[in-house]
C-alpha cells in the first residue's frame, strides 16, 4: 500500500503545483519592484553574480554590470545580497504596490568561503551552516581546460575525491571515488546531480575496450557549470539514499539575471604532443639481445646481426603526431523583471595524440527562469549535446595501435618500398600498428539531451512547494570496421569484419517537495524539506556484428555474408522514493540536520525491496561561545561539525534475485536455459559513515582551514560468490562481506597577500591533500579472489588488504652466478608456483591532493597547479611482454640491456632468455612500480586588456591567456604515466595497471575571453 | 486558468494512471515459474540442454581440447598457463580450465534435471512428445556423467534440480561403480523413451546403443560392449564416411558415419580452428611423436617439414605452416563444424577392442581393416591379442585424434603412466578446489 501512495506523490505535488500557480495570477498585478546595484565596498567595482534572496526566497544573481531587479508582493520585505568571497548584507525595505524601490549593497570581501551557498540536494545552504563533509570546486577550476571532460578537470581540486585518469584517449572515461572505493561488484562511481536531477552513468558502449563508460557530465560543456559540489559523507549524501554510497556530484548550471542581453566569448587553440617516450630498443640493440637470449639457452640465433638490424624503425614516433585541440563558447544572457534567461553554446574538437583518434563535442543549453507571479516561478534547464568519438579499435588492449607500437620490434619496416603497409611480406610480428590506425576505424556518436522543468509555488514566503521533471535521454551508435587489408589479424582472416551497435539509455525522474524556512531575527533558523520521488529507466541496445566482406571498399554491417553476432534488448529498472530532511540553527551557533530517505528498487525482491537511510549530523560554532573569551577576534570563527549516516548501493544487475530462464539455441532450434539461481534475499549494500570535522576561519578568514577525519564502513556487499557447481551454477548473488575505507582531509584555502588597490598584487594558496586507508574487513569464508592474467589473480580483494592489492611472486633479485631471477619461496617446497605469490602492495595512494597558486598585478595573473598522488603502485603489464628476458618477439624496454651476462655481475635485469629459463618472465613484483607522481599540471599566464587599449569600447573585461597543461610529471614509473587504469571505471578490482595505455598528452594553447 | 487546471489534471491522472513503477518483468529472461509450463518450453528446454553441450568450456573448445592435451597427442604452444599444466600433466586442483569443464558438465546435468522432473508436470502434453524430450535428456544426463567419470572418478549424483544452493541430494561423490550404475540406469531409460531412429543432431535409439558401447568398453565390460557396438552395425543405417575428411566439412554436412554430433553455427561457433590453427591462437599443436605415429619416416627430432604421410587421417589433422606443425582438422574460419560426439567409426573400433578383449582376433581384424582401408592404409594381418589390442589402440589414437579420445584412452587402460611417465595419482583430474570450498563433505582426488 505504501507503494502506491508514494507512487503518487511526487506526481500529485507536481500537478498541484501546476494548478495552485493558476488562480495566483490574478493577484499578478498587485506587485511592486525592486532593484538596486551591489558594489564591492573596497573598489566601488560591481559585484557580479551576487545572489539576492527577497523575503528568504533566492530571486537570482547581479548581472556584469551589477544590477538586479525583482517583482514582489507589497509589504515589508528584507533584500538579502550574498556573494562567494563577501560577507552578506541584508536589508529590510517597505514598498507599495505598483512602485519601484532602490535597494543598493556594498559588500565588505573576505576571503573566505563562509558566505558561500553550497547546493546540498532539494535545497541549499551556506557553507556556515553545513554539518557534513561538503566541498566545492568553482567553475573556474574546470573552465578552459584542454580536456572533455568536467570530471577530468576536477583533478587534485577536491580533498577526498580521487579523480583517475584511465587512459589519454580523447573522450576516454575517467574513475571518480569518493573517500575510496567500497564495493567489489557495483559500482564505485559518485552519483552525478545536475540541476537537481540525478542522471545517468554506466558503460553504455557495445563494442568498445574499457574505459569509455558514460557519468553524469558527459556531454557537458564545462563553460556552462556554475559550482560543483560534492556531498562526501554518508550524512550530507544519505537525502540520495539508495545509489548514494559513492558520494554524490551536484552541479549547478548558469542562470540569468536581470538586465540587458549580455554575451561572453571564450575561444582558445592549443596543441598536443607525447608527454614522454618509452625508451625501446632500436633494431641494433634488439637483434643483439635477442640473439643473447638464444645464446645464452643453447639455441641458435634467431636474427642474422648485419641483416636483420640493418633498417630500424621508431614505431612510437610512428603512431605519434601533434594535434591540434581548441574550444570556441558563445553565452548570452539577461532578461527582465520577470524573465531571465542564460544561452549558450560550443564546440570543443580534439585530435588525438595517436594516429585515427579524434574526438569533438558541440553542446547548447538554454536556461530559463520565469516568475509567473510572485508566488509562482517556473524554471527549465535544456541542453543539448554530440559527441563524436573516433577510437582506435583495440585502444587498452592487447592488439591495439598503442600497444603495438610498443610491442613490434625496431626491426620491421613501416611500409614497403611500394608505399604498401609492411605486413606477412615482412614477417612482421603483429599487426602493423598504423595499418590499423589508418585502415581501421571506430566512430562512436553520443547525443544527449539533459532537461528539467521545475515549478515553485510559495504559499507563504515561507512555505513553498516545488515539483520537477527531469529528462535525461543519451543515445549511444557505434560503428567499427576492422580492415582484411591488416595482416595478421582475424579481420584479415574473415575477409573484413564490421560491427554497428546502438545503445539508449533513458531516464525520468519526477519530484515534488515542500520546502519551509523559518529565519529568526537572532540568525535562528529551521529548515523543513520533504516530498518524494519516482525516477524511470529505460535502456535499449542493439547490435550486429558481419565478417566476409568482398574488399576493404565496405565498411559496413550491410555488405558482409555471414552475422556472427547479434543482440537487441530493452530493460527497465525504476526506484521510488520518500524523502525529509530538517536543519535547524539556534543562532548560528548550535547547528542540527537530520534526514531520512528511504528508497524502493525494482532491482530487489519483495522480502528487501525498500531500504531506509538515515542520517543525523550536528555542528558547534565553539568560537562563540561566551566561555572561548575573545577566541573569535584572536585566532577566528571555529567550527566543530559531527555526522553519522547510512547510505546505499544499488547499482548492479537487474533481478538478481529472482531464478531465470534465458536463451540457449541449438542451432536454428530455439531453447531455453536457467541463468540465475534465486536468491530472494538479496538487499543493498549499506555505508554506515561517521565524519567529524572542523572548519576555522583564522587571520580575519584570510585563511581557511576545512579538515575531516571519516570512517566509512559498507556491509553486505553484493558479490557473486561461490556456490556447488552441481546446483548448475557456479556462483549467485549474495549478500557477503564489509569493506573500510578511513582516512582524514584537509582543505586549505589562503589569501597569502592582499592589496587594498584593486589592481594592487595578490597571492592566493589552495591546497589540499587527502589520506585514505581501505581494507576489506570480511568475505564469503573470508576467502580471497580476484581478477587476473590466464585466470591466475594478479589484482585481489582478500580480508586484511586494500580492494585490488596486486598478488604476485616476489623477485628477490638476479643470482650473479646464473643470472636467473630468483624468487621468494614462500612455502619452502623448492619450487616457485603459483602458490608462492604474496601481497605485493596497493594501488591505492596513501595521500593525493593538489596545489593551486594564483599571483595576480595589475592586469596579469600567472597561475599554476601542481598535483600529486603518493604511495600508489603501478602494475606494468607491458614488461610482461617487454621486459620478459626475450622470451617473446615483443621490442623490449632498454633497461633491459643492463641484462647478466657474464658471472660475479651485480643487476637487477635477469640475463636474456629465448626460452624463458632465466624466469624473467615470471610475473612477479618487478613488474610493479613505483606509482608516485608530482605533476606541473598547469601554468597559466594571462593578461585583462585595460579598456582603453579595446578599440571597441562596449567589449569588458577581455583577457588573453596562454596555458600549459601536463607539462611535466615528475615519478618513477618506466610506462608513459603512473595515473592509469586500463581496466576502465568500472573495474573495482582491477586496479591501477597499464596494458598499453594510450599516454596522456602535454597540452600548450592560447585563448581569449571577453564580454560585452 | 482553465488550461492549467487541465494541464494539472492531466498530469495528475497519466501518473496515476500508468502502471506501478516496481512493477518491472525481467526483459530477455523470463522468471523460472513460466519455464517449463507448455508443450513449447518443453521443447525449448531439450534445445537448451543440447546449447550447453557447445559451451566453450565444453565440445566447443576446452573439454576435447583439454583431454589431447594431457595425453600424447597434443602440445602448449600458447599462453594459458591453465592448458600449459595440463600439457606437463603438473594440474593442480585450481586449475580454472578444469573448473569450467566441471561447472559446464554440471550446468548441463541441471538443464536435464530441470527436464526430468518438470516436463511429465507440463499440463495437457502428448505423451509421445513427452517420452521423446525425457529420452533424450535421459541420454544427455548419461554422457554428461560419463564425461565426469572418464575424468574425475566417481562424482556427485545429482539427479534432481537443487531447491538452494546447500541442497545435500547429490553434493558429495559417488563411486565410480555408482556413477556407472546410474549412467547405464540412464540410457535404460533412454532407449524406453527414445523413438527417432534417424536424427543425428539430437539423441537417437543409434546415439543411445553407441554411448552405451562406450560406456560398457571404459568400464571394462567387454562382452556387454561387444553387444552393443554389434547392435549397433546391425541396426544397418550407419556405415564409414568415404572421405575422412567429409566429416569435418566447414558447414556441418552430414555423412553415413555421423551418430550424434553438435551444431555449431556462425553465431554458436566452436573454437576449435581457432585453437589449433596457426593463423588463428594456436594455443596447442600436435606433438612430433603424434606425427612419427601418422609418418613413421618422420624424425620427430627433424625439421617438420619433413612430415609427409601416407595415412589420410594424418594429411587431414596435421599441416606444417611457416616451419611450424598445426592441428587442421577442424580448419572452419568461423567454427561452423560439427564435431562428433559418437561416430560409427568409433563404434567399429569399440567393436574391434571389445572382439580382442574376448578372443575374437579375426573378427577384430576385420573391424580395423575397415577403418584402416578408409585411411588409405593396408591392412594388417593376424597379429597376436596384446599386438591386436595395442594396433587397435594405436588406430583409435590416429583416427580421433583433437576428438578429446587419447587421455581417457591412456587413463582407462592403465597406460597414463607409462606412456606419459606419470605417477597413478595424476591419472585422475582434481576436483576443482572451488567445488571442495563451497561443499561440505566433497573429498578431493588423492595427490592435489
Amino acid at each position: 500500500m505504501r507503494r502506491f501512495t508514494l507512487t503518487r506523490a511526487a506526481a500529485v505535488l507536481l500537478g498541484l503545483t501546476l494548478y495552485i500557480a493558476g488562480p495566483a495570477v490574478a493577484g499578478a498585478q498587485q506587485t511592486a519592484t525592486i532593484r538596486g546595484t551591489v558594489t564591492d565596498s573596497v573598489s566601488g567595482q560591481a559585484v557580479t553574480g551576487a545572489q539576492i534572496t527577497i523575503a528568504g526566497q533566492p530571486r537570482g544573481v547581479t548581472n556584469d554590470r551589477g544590477t538586479y531587479s525583482s517583482n514582489v508582493a507589497p509589504g515589508t520585505v528584507t533584500v538579502r545580497a550574498q556573494r562567494i568571497g563577501f560577507s552578506p548584507a541584508e536589508r529590510q525595505v517597505t514598498v507599495a504596490a505598483g512602485d519601484t524601490l532602490r535597494v543598493d549593497f556594498a559588500l565588505h570581501s573576505v576571503a573566505v568561503t563562509l558566505a558561500q551557498v553550497m547546493v546540498i540536494g532539494y535545497g541549499t545552504e551556506n557553507r556556515a551552516r553545513v554539518t557534513g563533509a561538503v566541498s566545492t570546486v568553482n567553475s573556474s577550476d574546470v573552465q578552459n581546460q584542454p580536456v572533455a571532460g568536467v570530471d577530468a578537470a576536477l583533478q587534485g581540486k577536491a580533498p577526498g575525491v580521487q579523480v583517475t585518469q584511465n587512459a589519454g584517449d580523447p573522450g576516454n572515461g575517467i574513475t571518480v571515488r569518493v573517500r575510496g572505493a567500497a564495493s567489489v561488484s557495483a559500482s564505485n562511481q559518485p552519483l552525478y546531480v545536475v540541476d537537481g536531477v540525478p542522471v545517468q552513468s554506466g558503460d553504455f558502449s557495445q563494442l568498445g575496450p574499457n574505459g569509455q563508460g558514460v557519468t553524469g557530465v558527459t556531454g557537458l560543456d564545462p563553460s556552462e557549470i556554475e559550482s560543483i559540489t560534492v556531498l562526501k559523507d554518508a550524512a550530507s549524501a544519505a537525502i540520495y539514499g539508495s545509489r548514494a554510497s559513492n558520494g554524490v556530484v551536484i552541479i549547478t548550471t548558469k542562470r540569468g539575471s536581470a538586465g540587458t542581453t549580455h554575451f561572453t566569448f571564450d575561444a582558445n587553440t592549443g596543441w598536443q604532443q607525447p608527454e614522454r617516450y618509452l625508451s625501446l630498443m632500436n633494431a641494433k640493440q634488439y637483434v643483439a639481445f635477442m640473439n643473447q637470449g638464444a645464446e645464452n639457452d643453447g639455441e641458435s640465433d634467431p636474427f642474422t646481426a648485419g641483416v636483420d638490424d640493418a633498417h630500424s624503425t621508431d614505431w612510437q614516433r610512428a603512431i605519434f603526431r601533434t594535434a591540434p585541440v581548441g574550444n570556441v563558447h558563445l553565452g548570452l544572457s539577461g532578461g527582465t523583471d520577470r524573465i531571465r534567461y542564460s544561452l549558450g553554446g560550443s564546440y570543443f574538437g580534439q585530435n588525438g595524440i595517436v594516429l585515427g583518434s579524434s574526438y569533438s563535442r558541440a553542446s547548447g543549453r538554454a536556461n530559463i527562469d520565469f516568475d509567473a507571479t510572485p508566488n509562482f516561478s517556473v524554471k527549465t534547464s535544456l541542453a543539448y549535446s554530440k559527441e563524436l568519438d573516433h577510437r582506435i579499435p583495440g585502444d587498452n588492449s592487447l592488439t591495439g595501435v598503442v600497444t603495438n607500437a610498443i610491442g613490434e620490434a625496431s626491426i620491421y619496416p613501416v611500409r614497403a618500398p611500394d608505399g604498401q603497409f609492411a605486413g606477412n611480406d615482412y614477417n612482421l610480428y603483429y599487426a602493423n600498428p598504423v595499418a590499423i590506425a589508418d585502415l581501421n576505424n571506430l566512430p562512436t556518436t553520443t547525443d544527449r539531451f539533459l532537461g528539467n522543468v521545475e515549478g515553485t509555488y510559495h504559499f507563504i514566503p515561507s512555505l513553498s512547494l516545488t515539483g520537477r521533471v527531469g529528462v535525461d535521454m543519451l543515445t549511444m551508435n557505434e560503428l567499427e570496421w576492422d580492415s582484411p587489408l591488416v595482416d595478421g589479424t582475424y579481420a584479415a582472416q574473415a575477409r573484413g569484419v564490421a560491427k554497428s551497435g546502438y545503445s539508449t539509455g533513458n531516464q525520468y525522474v519526477m519530484e515534488g517537495f515542500l520546502t519551509y524556512t523559518h529565519e529568526n531575527a537572532d540568525a535562528s533558523s529551521l529548515n523543513l524539506v520533504g516530498g518524494g520521488s519516482v525516477q524511470y529507466n529505460t535502456n535499449q541496445l542493439n547490435f550486429v556484428r558481419a565478417e566476409g566482406f568482398s574488399s576493404d571498399q565496405f565498411h559496413y554491417v550491410r555488405n558482409g555474408t555471414v552475422i556472427t553476432s547479434f543482440d537487441g534488448l530493452p530493460t527497465n529498472h525504476n526506484l521510488e522514493s520518500a524523502f525529509a530532511r530538517a536543519n535547524y540553527s539556534w543562532k548560528d551557533r548550535y547547528l542540527l540536520s537530520a534526514s531520512l530517505r528511504t528508497d524502493a528498487s525494482t532491482r530487489f525482491g519483495p522480502n528487501h525491496q525498500w531500504g531506509v537511510f538515515p542520517a543525523i549530523s550536528g555542528g558547534w560554532v565553539i568560537s562563540e561561545e561566551p566561555f572561548m573569551g575573545n577566541f573569535d577576534q584572536k585566532f577566528g570563527k571555529l567550527k566543530l561539525r559531527a555526522s553519522y549516516g547510512a547510505t546505499g548501493n544499488q547499482d548492479f544487475a537487474d533481478f538478481s534475485y529472482l531464478g531465470l530462464y534465458g536463451t540457449s539455441n541449438y542451432g536454428e532450434n530455439p531453447g531455453i536455459a536457467p541463468t540465475n539461481f534465486a536468491n530472494p534475499n538479496l538487499k543493498w549494500e549499506t555505508t554506515h559513515e561517521f565524519d567529524g570535522g572542523i572548519d576555522w576561519y583564522p587571520f580575519g578568514g584570510r585563511l581557511t582551514v576545512i579538515a575531516d577525519y571519516y570512517h566509512r564502513l559498507t556491509s553486505d556487499l553484493i558479490v557473486d560468490r561461490p556456490i556447488p557447481a552441481t546446483t548448475g551454477f557456479f556462483e549467485y548473488w549474495d549478500n557477503i562481506g564489509n569493506v573500510l575505507n578511513r582516512g582524514f582531509e584537509l582543505g586549505l584555502s589562503s589569501a597569502n597577500f592582499r592589496s587594498d588597490d584593486k589592481d594592487g598584487f595578490s597571492w592566493n594558496t589552495d591546497f589540499n591533500i587527502s589520506f585514505n586507508h581501505n581494507e576489506v574487513t570480511a568475505l564469503f569464508q573470508n576467502q580471497p579472489f580476484g581478477d587476473g592474467e590466464n585466470f591466475r589473480p594478479i589484482s585481489r580483494v582478500a580480508v586484511g588488504q586494500p580492494i585490488g592489492e596486486f598478488y604476485v611472486l616476489h623477485f628477490k633479485g638476479v643470482d650473479p652466478q646464473t643470472g636467473d631471477a630468483i624468487y621468494k619461496d614462500v612455502n619452502g617446497d623448492g619450487e616457485i608456483t603459483s602458490d608462492d605469490r604474496v601481497d605485493a602492495g596497493s594501488p591505492q595512494p596513501k595521500f593525493f591532493g593538489g596545489l593551486r597558486n594564483t599571483w595576480s598585478w595589475k592586469g596579469f595573473s600567472l597561475g599554476s597547479f601542481l598535483e600529486f598522488s603518493y604511495g600508489a603502485k603501478v602494475f606494468n603489464l607491458m614488461r610482461i611482454f617487454a621486459d620478459d628476458g626475450g622470451y617473446n618477439y615483443d621490442n623490449k624496454f632498454t633497461y633491459a640491456l643492463n641484462a647478466w651476462t657474464h658471472p660475479g655481475q651485480i643487476t637487477n635485469e635477469p640475463r636474456a632468455s629465448f626460452d624463458g629459463t632465466s624466469g624473467a618472465r615470471e610475473i612477479s613484483d618487478r613488474f610493479i612500480e613505483n606509482g608516485s607522481y608530482l605533476r606541473i599540471s598547469e601554468i597559466t599566464l594571462s593578461w585583462r586588456i585595460p579598456e582603453n587599449l579595446m578599440p571597441v569600447r562596449s567589449l569588458q573585461n577581455t583577457t588573453l591567456y596562454v596555458t600549459g597543461h601536463n607539462l611535466h610529471n615528475f615519478t618513477k614509473y618506466t610506462g608513459y604515466d603512473p595515473d592509469v587504469n586500463s581496466n576502465g571505471e568500472t573495474s573495482n578490482i582491477a586496479l591501477g595497471t597499464d596494458y598499453y595505455a594510450y599516454p596522456r598528452a602535454r597540452t600548450f594553447s592560447i585563448g581569449l575571453s571577453t564580454n560585452w | 486558468m482553465r488550461t492549467r487546471f487541465f494541464l494539472a489534471a492531466a498530469l495528475i491522472t497519466a501518473a496515476t494512471a500508468c502502471n506501478n513503477p516496481l512493477d518491472v518483468k525481467p526483459a530477455g529472461s523470463i522468471p523460472e515459474s513460466s519455464a517449463i509450463t507448455d508443450v513449447v518450453g518443453a521443447r525449448a528446454a531439450l534445445f537448451g540442454a543440447y546449447g550447453g553441450l557447445q559451451s566453450l568450456s565444453y565440445y566447443g573448445q576446452d573439454f576435447p581440447i583439454l583431454l589431447d592435451l594431457s595425453s600424447d597427442n597434443s602440445e602448449h604452444t600458447g599462453t594459458l598457463t591453465s592448458f600449459g599444466d595440463a600439457d606437463l600433466n603438473q594440474l593442480r586442483a585450481d586449475n580454472e580450465t578444469i573448473a569450467g569443464i566441471w561447472i559446464a558438465i554440471y550446468d548441463d546435468i541441471n538443464r536435464v534435471n530441470e527436464i526430468i522432473a518438470k516436463v511429465p508436470q507440463v499440463p495437457n502434453i502428448d505423451p509421445d512428445e513427452m517420452h521423446e524430450i525425457i529420452g533424450e535428456a535421459y541420454f544427455l544426463r548419461a554422457l554428461n556423467y560419463h564425461n565426469l567419470v572418464k575424468l574425475f572418478g566417481g562424482v556427485p549424483l545429482r539427479l534432481t534440480p537443487a531447491t538452494s544452493i546447500n541442497d545435500p541430494n547429490g553434493s558429495t561423490r559417488a563411486t565410480v561403480q555408482d556413477t556407472y550404475t546410474q549412467i547405464l540406469k540412464d540410457l535404460d531409460s533412454a532407449q524406453a523413451f527414445i523413438s527417432n531412429p534417424n536424427q543425428t543432431t539430437q539423441a537417437s535409439l543409434g546415439a543411445v546403443m553407441a554411448l552405451r558401447a562406450r560406456v560398457l568398453l571404459y568400464e571394462g565390460d567387454y562382452p556387454g560392449a561387444l553387444t552393443a557396438a554389434k547392435a549397433v552395425e546391425d541396426l544397418g543405417q550407419y556405415s564409414l564416411a568415404p572421405k575422412f575428411s567429409d566429416l569435418f566439412a566447414e558447414d556441418g554436412s552430414p555423412t553415413p558415419e555421423d551418430i550424434f554430433r553438435i551444431i555449431f553455427t556462425a553465431q554458436q561457433f566452436n573454437n576449435l580452428s581457432y585453437y589449433y590453427l596457426y593463423d588463428g591462437r594456436y594455443e596447442v599443436a600436435p606433438t612430433p611423436d603424434l606425427m612419427h605415429d601418422f609418418d613413421p619416416s618422420f624424425d620427430p627430432s627433424a625439421d617438420v617439414a619433413t612430415y609427409n604421410p601416407t595415412d589420410k587421417r594424418g594429411q587431414w589433422s596435421i599441416s606444417i605452416e611457416s616451419d611450424n606443425q598445426e592441428g587442421t582438422k577442424f580448419r572452419s574460419v568461423q567454427g561452423t563444424e560439427y564435431p562428433h560426439v559418437i561416430r560409427f567409426g568409433e563404434v567399429l573400433l569399440i567393436r574391434a577392442e571389445a572382439e580382442a578383449r574376448v578372443g575374437s582376433l579375426d573378427t577384430a581384424r576385420v573391424k580395423v581393416n575397415e577403418i584402416r582401408a578408409r585411411a588409405g592404409l593396408a591392412p594388417i594381418g593376424a597379429l597376436s591379442q596384446t599386438d591386436m589390442i595395442n594396433t587397435i589402440i594405436d588406430e583409435r589414437r590416429k583416427e580421433l585424434a583433437f576428438e578429446g579420445d587419447r587421455w581417457p584412452d591412456l587413463v582407462r587402460l592403465g597406460l597414463a603412466t607409462s606412456v606419459l611417465g606419470i605417477s597413478a595419482q595424476q591419472a585422475l583430474y582434481p576436483i576443482p578446489q572451488r567445488e571442495i570450498d563451497v561443499t561440505p563433505g566433497l573429498t578431493q582426488n588423492p595427490g592435489y
